[in-house]
């Protein structure tokens, strides 16, 4: 382990306990609020129905004194949407002649992607720990949280996986920066606001310092990601991205998949090479 | 004389704890810098010629094509033409030097996965052709 990565692995535990603490201790507004939990978006589900607060706001977290995270994504590697082909759990495809179905890669993308298949993903940056950003990390198996910080109208997506780090989803209707003003970085900058119950975001500013699927789908700084999170009931929450990179691929393209509630907490991980 | 020669490991001790810490620092920091996009977007160094004139690209891929320029700075030559046949990771690039003498390189990208990569070919300038090793920093 690089001495790099114990100073962000130190960093990143510290800065997790504090907004863990923050947030395992919600305001009186909070707390008062968080105990309903009302309607549920699918009626046929023999789930419990997905948790409200007071206000009728979706609760994409645990509700006080339970525990539970999202995990078991229904596909793990990224694939376009309707798309069938085989693939294993570490995005490695049966048949590298698939490569050009999984996504509208151009020629050069398709080539890299082909390649990083071939070598069996040998040069993941994941590896060497660099972060499993963008949708991968939805992926992961260490899972996540999604804790609505109500106060300051955002929302922490707290990763289980990689180097168990966080990103920030801000919904207090700031505008998004300017692509070309922005530092690019692993997780990008993110906006987002709430379509029903379903929170939409918008990402940009990415760098291309990690792969953002486990199988080495390419992608540049010209990275735009509009995802969806939708709480279907209690035990489930369905996700959606649209992956917009006109420097790599030919046209936008959507993604989904399903995560289960988990019970239980995050085990803890930290990645080390 | 025991204490001087305690203090005097002690302080050869600390001094190869700091040299190890900067180099594992160094490689922490490469690491971090790798770039997995675009395979050509970056600079490039290499030396061609019985003179081993240093050559610098920068190339950038605006997703239609490859914006590049040699030796950025007062001396800037811009490319004319690049492109890269990703079938088979050949990269070719077109330029004219201040003289008025046209360049081409011709070369093979190889070792794409290293942040180190290289480009293998020929720097041909006034109809001379050069072997080349273009290596991306």
């Amino acid at each position: 382990m690089t001495v790099s990565n114990k100073l962000t692995t130190l960093c990143t535990a510290f800065a997790l306990a504090t907004m863990l603490a923050a947030c395992s201790e919600p305001s009186t507004e909070a707390a008062a609020s968080a105990e309903a939990t009302t309607a549920t978006t699918s009626a046929a589900s023999t789930s419990a129905p997905a948790p409200r607060y007071a206000d009728g706001a979706i609760n994409f977290d645990r509700e006080p004194g339970k525990v539970g995270y999202w995990g078991k994504a229904s596909q793990h590697a990224l694939i376009e949407k309707g798309v069938e082909v085989g693939i294993n759990e570490n995005g490695l495809l049966a048949n590298v002649a698939d490569a050009a179905k999984v996504a509208p890669l151009m020629d050069w993308s398709l080539a890299l992607y082909q390649y990083r298949q071939a070598n069996g993903l040998k040069d993941d940056p994941v590896k060497g720990c660099i972060s499993p950003a963008g949708p991968r990390h939805l992926q992961d198996p260490g899972g996540f949280r999604m804790i609505q910080d109500r106060n300051f109208n955002r929302v922490y997506v707290m990763f289980g996986g990689g180097n168990r780090n966080w990103r920030l989803i801000h919904l207090d209707g700031r505008a998004p920066p300017n692509p070309d003003e922005v530092t690019a970085t692993y997780y990008g900058y993110s906006t987002g606001h709430w379509d029903g119950d379903s929170l939409v975001v918008e990402s940009s500013g990415f760098n291309d310092r990690f792969w953002f699927s486990n199988g080495g789908l390419p992608h540049t700084q010209a990275l735009h990601l509009t995802e969806r999170f939708t709480r279907m009931d209690h035990d489930t929450l369905t996700y959606q991205v649209t992956v917009n990179d006109p420097n790599t691929y030919t046209r936008p393209w959507t993604a989904e998949w399903a995560l289960e509630w988990v019970d239980g907490e995050i085990k803890e991980h930290f990645c080390e090479q | 004389m025991i204490l001087t020669r305690l203090v005097s490991r002690t302080i050869r001790r600390v001094i190869s704890q700091l040299v190890l810490g900067a180099l594992t620092l160094l490689g922490a920091l490469h690491s971090v810098q790798a770039q997995e996009g675009y395979p050509l977007d970056g600079t490039w160094r290499g030396e061609w010629g019985k003179e081993a004139t240093v050559a610098v690209l920068v190339m950038n891929w605006d997703g239609k094509a490859i914006n590049g320029r040699i030796n950025p700075g007062r001396n800037t030559i811009n490319f004319t033409k690049a492109s890269l046949d990703a079938a088979i990771w050949q990269v070719h690039v077109e330029a004219t030097s201040k003289e008025g003498q046209p360049i081409v390189i011709d070369g093979k990208l190889e070792n794409i996965g290293s942040y180190n990569r290289t480009i293998t070919g020929t720097w041909t300038q006034n109809g001379v052709a050069n072997p080349i090793v273009l290596t991306r920093e």
